[in-house]
This record gives structure tokens, sequence and C-alpha cells, in this order.
């Protein structure tokens, strides 16, 4: 299967900035931090993957290596089937790269201007170029702005710009390091909006997209991968996620008013694995409990024939999902915990 | 139109859009133009026939000396400094990246962004001569034009391949770059800008023939003031013709190994 992004066994390793003291004492000591270290990951055509991780994670070292712009130190990366390292002009074609760092424009040319310019840069003849360009700033909704200088557009619509220069050659893969970056709720919401519908829907567009914002990871990606120091810890869609992090179900039971005695009993209950409690909520339901079954196969209704057999009187039972933020959690708790931290 | 002169054209779109947006900054190189002709032309009238032996080989006009001395010194400048300035005006601004993914070629990136600085350099020259022909009464009745255009060529050629020189080195040092400060500092002083180099003492002016500057300048003047032509212009030619040969090899690998270790060591776009 030709995958839209392959990489394997990745590995970038940049060396550190001597200090002076090294260059006097060790001039020929050459130290290294490893940004990416066997990393291998399978994006699919037409769909969203994101790359999920804190700061400082790898993710844009590994864009910027399927984009060309850096070398990687051993392993291989393949876009479309293409070695990074052999073929930078016929990926180059292939791909958008959204840049979001908004400097990267010029900023006292106008949007339109700007487009044009790496139109050209593009090989996009002059008359391509207009239509193009034109049909872009509708589709990212600029056209009012078009003739604006770059330094006067918000923060969104300079994210638009990137996202449209990144469409201009028409790439098969789109590739976005943290689009949403800077932006206020609402606007982020919208581009994550208009990157499902328009880019991914409309125009099937594969997008392989950074973040570290796990509500974006759950809302736009079909599928990710959680990123720390340079590793991939996991990959899949959110569901396979949790699934394989988290294999236990959760359930809450609210209980009306039950007696101490009760909840002693609960602890000590066989069929439950952890058990919370949370007592003094509102009344009449006042006590909480949290139960974590090990057996997905009808443990639950062992629970609460247990807990209705000792008296207890159930106001309400719901399966309680950890979301992708506490499951990125325990992969980064857990990695810390194992590096000593 | 084609493509390989669509995107040198691009960049001086983009670079005349952005200047010309500095509307007062500008306007005030046209005046900066004109005083500094000013300048030189009260200068010379102060030092009247004074250093008339020396300047004789060149017609004898000290305004007219340093006039093509000052037009054509910003080639040199231009030459050396504009490919690794737009290196890190393109790091520190944030378009290198943005340039780096398109379907351009670094080596045209570079030398295409640097060629609004030529053309300007081109116009500035143009105004000096005029201004000296027309208002100060500089006499290029004689002029070469042909070997005026082709030293021209070869001066950018060989002053180019130090500017690539020095942009391997801005590309991997950021900053301090050696070759673009000795160059303009010893060529300003050794290269017959604002005097002749038969003025200097014989240990340095052996040491001025090492440098292209001193054959470019000669040979404009030469070729300007005195309408020598293409066989005499030789002594000029040919020095410039050499450095070039070697120089410009050496620059383009010294140019692709930074560029190599840039993206080994991710700092392409690094300042």
């Amino acid at each position: 299967m030709l995958y839209a992004v392959e990489t394997l066994n990745l590995t970038k390793r940049f060396p550190v900035q001597k200090r002076y003291r090294d260059l006097l004492l060790r001039p020929f000591y050459s130290k290294e931090i490893t940004a990416l270290k066997d990393v291998n990951i399978k994006a699919r055509k037409g769909e969203i993957f994101g790359l999920l991780g804190p700061n400082g994670a790898g993710k844009t070292t590994l864009i910027k290596i399927l984009c060309t712009l850096i070398l990687p130190t051993s392993g291989k990366a393949f876009v479309n089937g293409l070695d990074v390292t052999k073929n930078e002009k016929k990926i180059k074609k292939i791909i958008g790269y959204v840049v979001s760092d908004e400097r990267s424009f010029y900023w006292r040319l106008t949007g339109r201007q700007n487009l044009f310019f790496f139109a050209k840069l593009n090989n996009i003849p002059n008359r391509e170029a207009s239509i193009t360009i034109e049909r872009l700033l509708e589709f990212m909704e600029l056209t009012h702005d078009a003739d604006r200088m770059f330094k006067d557009y918000s923060t969104g619509m300079r994210q638009k710009l990137a996202i449209a220069r990144g469409l201009l050659t028409d790439p098969e893969i789109i590739f976005m390091d943290e689009p949403t970056r800077s932006l206020d709720p609402i606007t982020a919401q919208n581009l994550r909006k208009l990157i499902k519908e328009k880019i991914v829907g409309e125009a099937k567009k594969t997008v392989f997209i950074s973040t570290h914002n796990l509500h974006e990871a759950e809302e736009l990606c079909d599928r990710i991968a959680i990123i720390h120091r340079g590793e991939v810890k996991i990959t899949g869609t959110v569901e396979e996620i949790k699934r394989k992090l988290d294999p236990n179900r959760r359930y809450v039971i609210k209980l009306k008013n039950p007696q101490n005695g009760l909840l002693q009993s609960i602890y000590n209950l066989t069929s439950a694995g952890k058990v919370k409690v949370i007592p003094d909520g509102p009344f009449p339901c006042n006590t909480q409990i949290e139960v974590e079954t090990t057996d997905s196969n009808g443990s639950i209704s062992q629970v609460v024939k247990e807990i209705v057999g000792m008296g207890g009187d159930i106001c309400s039972l719901y399966e309680k999902e950890l979301s992708l933020e506490e499951l990125f959690l325990e992969v980064i708790d857990t990695e810390n915990r194992m590096a000593g931290r | 139109m084609a493509l390989f002169i669509e995107k040198p054209l691009a960049f001086v779109w983009r670079d005349f859009i952005n200047e010309t947006s500095y509307k007062f900054s500008f306007l005030l190189q046209f005046f900066g133009i004109f005083i500094s002709t000013l300048i030189f032309f009260f200068l010379s009238k102060l030092l009247g026939d004074t250093g008339a032996s020396y300047l004789k080989p060149y017609g004898g006009n000290y305004f007219s000396f340093v006039l093509i001395g000052i037009a054509f010194y910003s080639y040199l400048g231009i030459s050396i400094h504009s490919i690794s300035k737009s290196i890190r005006e393109g790091q520190m601004f944030g378009t290198l990246e943005a340039l780096l993914v398109t379907q351009t070629g670094i080596p045209t990136i570079i030398i295409s962004s640097s060629l609004y600085s030529f053309i300007w350099a081109s116009f500035r020259v143009a105004v000096y001569l005029l201004l000296g022909g027309l208002v100060f009464g500089v006499n290029m009745g004689n002029a070469n034009l042909v070997g005026a255009l082709l030293i021209l060529i070869l001066t950018i050629l060989s002053f180019g391949s130090l500017g690539i020189i020095s942009a391997s080195f801005i590309m991997i040092f950021k900053r301090g770059d050696p070759v673009s400060r000795f160059f303009t500092g010893i060529s300003t002083l050794l290269g017959g800008l604002y005097y002749p180099v038969s003025v200097l003492p014989e240990w340095l002016q052996n040491l001025s023939y090492l440098l292209p500057i001193t054959y470019s300048l000669e040979g404009m003047r030469l070729a300007l003031l005195k309408g020598y032509s293409l066989s005499m212009l030789m002594p000029n030619i040919a020095p410039l013709v050499i450095f070039s040969v070697i120089m410009l090899p050496i620059s383009i690998m010294a140019f692709g190994y930074a560029i190599k270790r840039a993206k080994i060591e991710g700092t392409l776009t690094h300042y």
C-alpha cells in the first residue's frame, strides 16, 4: 500500500552548539541531542493525520524532514512513496506546507500580491495564477481583504492566507504545523471546520497536521500519533488509542443518601476494580461512586446487583470515558516517571 | 514568458513593491545621490590640479575619476553583500522557509533575491553619470560602452562569487562573515576608489593588484573616460576573467556545502 507519509525508524540528531569553554578546551568534542528517535508512522491518503505532542516533542522537526527542509540522520522518510533525501524536487511538487509563522509573508505586500509571488515560485503561469488565487481567496473567505496589505490582516486572516498559500499548487498532501496556534477559540474552531469540511471533505486532500491541542486532534484527526521526546508512543484513531491505553471501563454511579456501612461494603466489592467514593454531593443523590471494571462483559451488572442487594438506592449510572487529554497526560506522566522526573 | 525569467522578475516585482511602499525612504535615496555627487564636485574643485599627475591616465579630472569610482563601487558592495543580506533577512524575517518549500531551487532564490539591488544600483549609476555629464560637465563622449559593460559583467561575476562565499558563511554562522568585511574594507582602501592606486606606496600597490576591484575600477574609468578599445582594456579584463573562473566554482561548491550542513544541523532558517 502506498502511504501519503511513511517513516521507517526515522531518527534525527542535532549537534549541540558549543560553548566558548568547549571551543577552547574540547574543540573536537561534539554533543548531540536526539529530536526524533526511530519514528515509524504511516499516514494514509485522504485522511487527516495528527501529530500530537507537547512543545519540543519533535513535531516540527518531523514535518520539516517530510518537507525536505531538514535531512534525517538515519532511517527513511517517504512522501507519496518518494524518499525525502533523494526526491526533493518531486516532493515539492506534491506537497503544500502551511507555515504557521506569520512572519513568513511579506508584510507590505497585499494578500493577493503575496499569493501571486509564491505562485510564480511554484511555476504557475500568470493567467493560471490569477484564476487559482481568486478561487483560493474565495475558498478561504478572504476575497474582500485580498488587496489589503498583509500587515493589516488579523491573525486569523494571516493563518487563512497561509493555508491558501499551501493550496496554491493544488497539492496532494498538505503539511500544517500548528495551524491554529495563537488563534482565538472561535477562529480556531472555524479554521478546523474549514480544514475538515473544505480541504479534506471537498478538495479531498491528505492533511498531516501537528498540534499540541488535544481537543483539536480529537475533533479533527482521523488518526493520530502521540509523540513525546522524539518518540512516537502510540498511533491510531482516538478510539483505538483510548482502548489501548485504557482497556478498563469506568462507571459513575449516583446513590441516594447511602448509609456508611453500605459505602464500606462497596469498597470491598469483589466485582469492582478500583472504587472511588465522592460524598457530599447535592441532595438527594448526594454520593457519587466511580467504579472501574476490568471485565467489560457485564461486570457492571454484577456491581449494580450487589449494591442494590445491600440496600443501595441508585439514582443514575453512566459510563465515563477518559478524554484524550487524560490519556495524553497518562502517556506523558508514565514517560516522565520512567525518566525519573 | 520563460519561467527562468519569470521567477527572477517575480523577486524584482516583490522588492520594488516593498521598497516603494516606504515612500519617504524611496524618495530620500534620490536626494542622497544628488548630495554625494555634489560633495565630490566641490571636493574636486578644492583639489584643483593638485593630483593632476596621478589622474593623468584617466583624463586628469578628479571629479570624473571619483564619480566613476563611487558609481561602480556600489556594484562591488551589492555583489558581496546582497546575497548574504537576502539570506540573513530571510532567516530573520521568517520568509526563507516559505521560499525553500517552493518549487524554486535555492540558487535561483538567492541570486534572484539580490536582483533588485543590482537594478537599483544600475539606475543609481545612470543617474550619477547623467548628473556628471549634464550638470557637472564630465566628458564621456568617447566612452567605449561595450568595454564598460563587459567589465561590469566581469566585476559582478568576480565579486558575486565572493558574495556567494560570504552567503555560505552566513548560512552556517549566521553572523560575522569575514569575507565581505575583509574584501569590502581592503577594496575601499587599496582598490582605487577615492584615489588612484599610483598614490599608494609600492608595496601596497602590489597588494592592490591582488584585488579584482583594482582592475574593475581602472578598466571602467579607461573605458568610459578615455574610450579604450577592448584590446587596450585586456590588462584589466584578463585578471577579472581569471578571478571569475577560479572563484565561481569554488563559491558554488562552498554554497552547496553550506546548505547541506544547514539542512543536517536544522539551522537553515535559524538566525
